[in-house]
């Protein structure tokens, strides 16, 4: 009797806390289609926040800077990451502490120390020679350094997951050392890859602290101009490309939950 | 970077790095080919830019904000009150903040998580991994979204704020942000996750026949759950509390958007320094309190997680 | 019950040419670190066209010399000749010699057939060739509808068909078989020893095989080196290595348990704890210290000792009944003597009874200690 209470008490709890969870993002989605410009009364739907959302220049801007930096740095990365993590994986008999501790410290590193030192040490070199001044170039070379890690350990924890002796069957299988990159470990390597990629994309589009203080005037990300947009004081717009934001959110979830179904057939 | 003196003195090279690479084993060439990059990288724009901030702390502020000699420990005195027009507590009223938002924050985190975390353990099987996504999913949205999102939950006019001030906890036309208790909320809605996960895989791993003997020998399930679930979950709690509190305490998002001046956190100050403010040495200063903070929490961490059995592979 | 095995052996061992090593191992020596040595200085010839097994426990350095053999590891001293060619710093894709790893090692992102063509796609031998050659392979190991699955989709046993296949279709001089069976159930594994022998006899090409199970060694092999310490003890055809161990390790190893140390010796005659055996002939001078090993199943029990026999009174102190043979523990002399008879119908001993041991003198054997 008493233990079917509890148990009710627990799934009322879970319903709370989910409601709690995706309140904020309700909202947000629910005054995207406010025909109103106002955010604390419903005036009727409307689709205006996001016909305007396409023709707002700077808007534009920012996404395409979002993407470009998250490309060109996600590819960096993931060619940097993939020799840590290959040579962490094929030297691991040897003393690596060092090492580890240098792959870690970009995980740990509180965001507003990262960035505020990144800035400060661009801003020095820049008075100094005048390179590295505030732009793509020291957005992206931040980007790379807080994904070199993840990229790293991913393929560091395929490798680990693979039987050893694969890469014998491979030199004893006639596979010279070209051959054997090219047949053996790029093929075994691509799910890990790919996995790399999207994880330095997405880690680097959501980024904000980092970006904002690496940035130029001029390089806005996507977080960036919604940051700015509300210090300005909110515009519906905001509503509308953070709908479309969380909706690609919930489009990820729902994907990485079919994979996962799949994966586990497998 | 490279030690020449190392390479064979017989054969001087105009090339030194060729040489040194050529004077090493094959296992060890190959070890730094593939991982010099990404350590080279790390180091030049992580590390360096770290010991030059931790310099810029010990440094004196100049007229326009930029760091100069001599050194001393100006930024830590003004990080204590002592400014020029003598104390004021401003600056240690904000690290004291942080200190108790994170405080609070983690204990929040920690009465909602362990329920939850639990509820989902002994829920159905193929549901658990929906229940888990359901609780990580907002965490992947943009943290300024989501900050957005309580905002316009607080604002005046919302019914929150309405109840509140119905409640007369706030004054007519106030809304409940910005607040310190909106910055509090922040962080709970942010940092929630990181503690239901580690939990949950201590749940999960629960031994029940251990539960079971222990409702047998203690009865009371109050004492079954604190000698025998408890000790068991300490280790994910310990993980969870770590992953919390550490970036709560750094946190910059959400003490900006929903805190405002009077619910200003050390991560604002810091930022502040380096823009508005400009006084570089002392948002340094807060920034090296931070990275103290931050490697002194995963320090305690290993030491405590060592002794509660070491078997529990924390996550860092 | 190795008789027959042993006698097959012999012949199909003496039909090949003695000379014609397929490898040759002089002086190897390999350690790893600073101290711990993994061999110790092997000297070895293996013929070509032999199944030759590679015996001893773990640790004993046998998967080290699979290792050189394959070119995974390289010797700190010594030479290695395989086909007449000095292959000793040659790097292993350049071998030819290919190996059935132990967990098989197939590459999981192939399927089946994809496998199976990855060493003579690496070799650039060209598709339509690759294809027959798959095609020949499958249908001798008899693959079957395999050839198309996942790797992902095969058992224990076919895995093992699978690797072999993959090994042989590149014809390499020398196959090179790491435990290849130590992962399956024992009903698999002794049909799969069958198969593996007749699969060897039917191509000609020389196996060395590792194993730790000295039954598993006997069946299959027509030489066995057996292993202790990286140093080889014992080379030689199965029945030699089983009746006439050369040291007491090696006899141990073969699954013998009635050594008795020498404690006197007499001409023919030899006394130990057991008591006094007389043996065929006398000892040499220089053998006369060292043990001497009674196999199980040359012990005789009953009233009446045959002519020339060694006779001694024993009490039956415990009685294993295993259906083809009974093992009886006795107690002479006040010392354990094991005892294995075939059950021919004859009357078996009661726990407690007194009975006559009777030992041929050929069947006392001297080794070293």
């Amino acid at each position: 009797m008493r233990r079917g209470a509890f148990k009710r008490g627990l799934t009322l709890f879970w319903w709370l806390t989910i409601a709690f969870l995706y309140l904020p993002l309700a909202v947000i989605v629910f005054y995207s289609f406010n025909s109103a410009n106002s955010a604390a009364h419903f005036a009727g739907f409307s689709l205006r926040w996001y016909d305007r959302l396409f023709h707002n220049d700077q808007l534009l801007g920012a996404l395409s800077n979002s993407l470009v930096l998250g490309l060109a740095s996600s590819i960096v990365a993931l060619i940097i990451g993939t020799l840590i993590g290959y040579g962490m994986y094929r030297h691991r008999s040897r003393k690596l502490g060092w090492l580890i501790v240098l792959i870690y410290l970009p995980i740990v590193m509180p965001d507003i120390v990262f960035g505020i030192s990144e800035m400060a040490f661009f801003v020095s070199i820049d008075r100094q020679f005048g390179v590295l001044g505030p732009s793509l170039a020291t957005m992206i070379i931040a980007h790379v350094t807080f994904q070199i890690p993840f990229v790293a350990l991913i393929v560091y924890s395929r490798f680990v997951g693979l039987d050893p002796t694969l890469f014998e069957a491979a030199k004893d299988l006639y596979a010279s050392p070209y051959k054997r990159a090219r047949h053996f470990l790029l093929p075994t390597l691509k799910p890990s890859l790919i996995a790399a990629f999207f994880l330095s994309f997405t880690l680097s589009v959501d980024d904000f602290v980092i970006s904002f203080f690496t940035a130029g005037p001029e390089n806005a990300t996507l977080p960036i101009y919604i940051w700015g947009a509300i210090r300005r004081g909110v515009s519906p717009e905001i509503n509308a490309i953070a709908t479309l934001m969380i909706g690609a959110v919930m489009i990820a979830a729902v994907l990485s939950l079919l994979f996962n179904r799949q994966g586990r057939r497998q | 970077m490279v030690k020449t003196d190392e390479t064979e003195p017989n054969s001087p090279s105009p090339y030194p790095l060729a040489a040194y690479s050529r004077s090493m084993s094959p296992d060890t060439r190959h070890l730094l080919w593939s991982v010099a990059p990404g350590a080279i990288w790390i180091a030049i724009f992580l590390v360096l830019p770290s010991f030059y901030l931790i310099g810029v702390a010990f440094m004196t502020n100049g007229p326009y904000g930029q760091p100069q000699m001599p050194l001393s420990l100006d930024a830590f005195r003004q990080l204590a009150g002592f400014g020029f027009l003598g104390w004021s507590p401003g600056n240690l009223y904000t690290l004291l903040r942080s200190l108790w938002q994170t405080f609070v924050a983690t204990g929040l985190v920690i009465l909602v998580a362990y329920p939850l975390a639990y509820h989902i353990s002994i829920c159905r099987e193929k549901w658990r991994p929906i229940m888990l996504l359901a609780v990580v999913v907002p965490s992947w949205t943009n943290q300024v979204i989501r900050a957005f999102g309580w905002m316009n939950l607080l604002s005046p006019g919302t019914p929150m704020a309405d109840a509140a001030q119905f409640l007369g906890l706030i004054g007519p036309n106030m809304g409940l942000y910005p607040s310190n208790f909106a910055v509090t909320l922040g962080l709970v809605y942010n940092f929630l996750p990181f503690m239901v996960l580690p939990l949950y895989a201590a749940f999960e791993k629960l031994d029940m026949a251990l539960v079971e003997a222990a409702r047998d020998l203690y009865a009371s399930p109050v004492r079954a759950f604190w000698h025998a679930v408890f000790p068991q979950t300490l280790a994910g709690l310990l993980a969870g509390t770590v992953l919390v509190s550490i970036p709560a305490f750094g946190m910059y998002v959400v003490p900006e958007l929903l805190g405002g001046g009077r619910a200003m956190m050390l991560g604002n100050l810091v930022a502040n320094q380096f823009s508005g403010g400009s006084n570089w040495p002392l948002g340094a200063a807060g920034a090296l309190i931070m990275l103290i903070a931050t490697f002194g929490g995963l320090y305690a961490m290993r030491k405590v997680g060592k002794r509660l059995g070491g078997g529990e592979e924390v996550v860092i | 019950m190795t008789a027959p095995s042993s006698a097959e052996t012999t012949d199909t061992s003496n039909g090949h040419v003695r000379d014609a090593s397929a490898i040759a191992l002089k002086n190897l020596h390999k350690r790893f670190g600073r101290d711990a040595i993994a061999l110790d200085g092997v000297d070895l010839d293996i013929h070509a066209g032999e199944f030759f097994t590679l015996l001893g426990p773990s640790g004993c350095g046998k998967t080290t010399l699979l290792r050189i053999l394959a070119g995974l590891e390289a010797p700190n001293e010594g030479t290695l000749t395989i086909g007449g060619k000095q292959v000793t710093d040659t790097p292993p894709h350049l071998r030819s010699v290919n190996t059935v790893f132990q967990s098989y090692a197939l590459f999981p992102h192939l399927s089946v057939r994809d496998n199976i063509t990855f060493g003579l796609r690496m070799k650039g031998v060209p598709a339509n060739e690759r294809r027959r050659r798959v095609d020949e392979i499958a249908d001798f190991i008899k693959l079957g509808a395999l050839v198309e699955r996942r790797v992902n989709q095969l058992s224990g046993g076919q895995r093992q068909r699978v690797a072999l296949a993959r090994a042989l279709v590149c014809e390499p001089d020398v196959l090179l078989l790491d435990e290849p069976l130590s992962a399956l159930d024992a009903g698999l594994r002794t049909q799969l020893q069958v198969e593996l022998r007749r699969t060897q006899k039917r191509l000609g090409m020389t196996f060395v095989f590792v194993t730790h199970d000295q039954d598993e060694a006997m069946v299959m092999s027509d030489r066995i080196a057996v292993l202790d310490s990286g140093v080889i003890q014992q080379v030689g055809p199965p029945h030699e290595v089983y009746e006439r161990p050369v040291n007491a390790f090696v006899a141990r190893f073969m699954g013998h348990v009635n050594l008795f140390e020498i404690q006197a010796v007499e001409g023919a005659r030899v006394s130990t704890a057991l008591g006094s055996l007389t043996m065929e002939r006398p000892l040499p001078a220089d053998q006369q210290q060292g043990m001497l090993l009674i196999r199980q199943e040359v012990i005789e029990l009953g009233p009446e000792v045959p002519e020339g026999y060694n006779a001694l009174e024993g009490v039956v102190r415990e009685r294993l009944y295993r259906g083809s043979r009974v093992e009886y523990r006795l107690e002479v002399n006040g010392i354990l003597l094991m005892a294995t008879a075939s059950n021919l119908g004859q009357r078996l001993y009661p726990v407690g009874d007194r009975v006559t041991v009777s030992i041929c003198p050929e069947d006392v054997v001297r080794l070293d200690a």
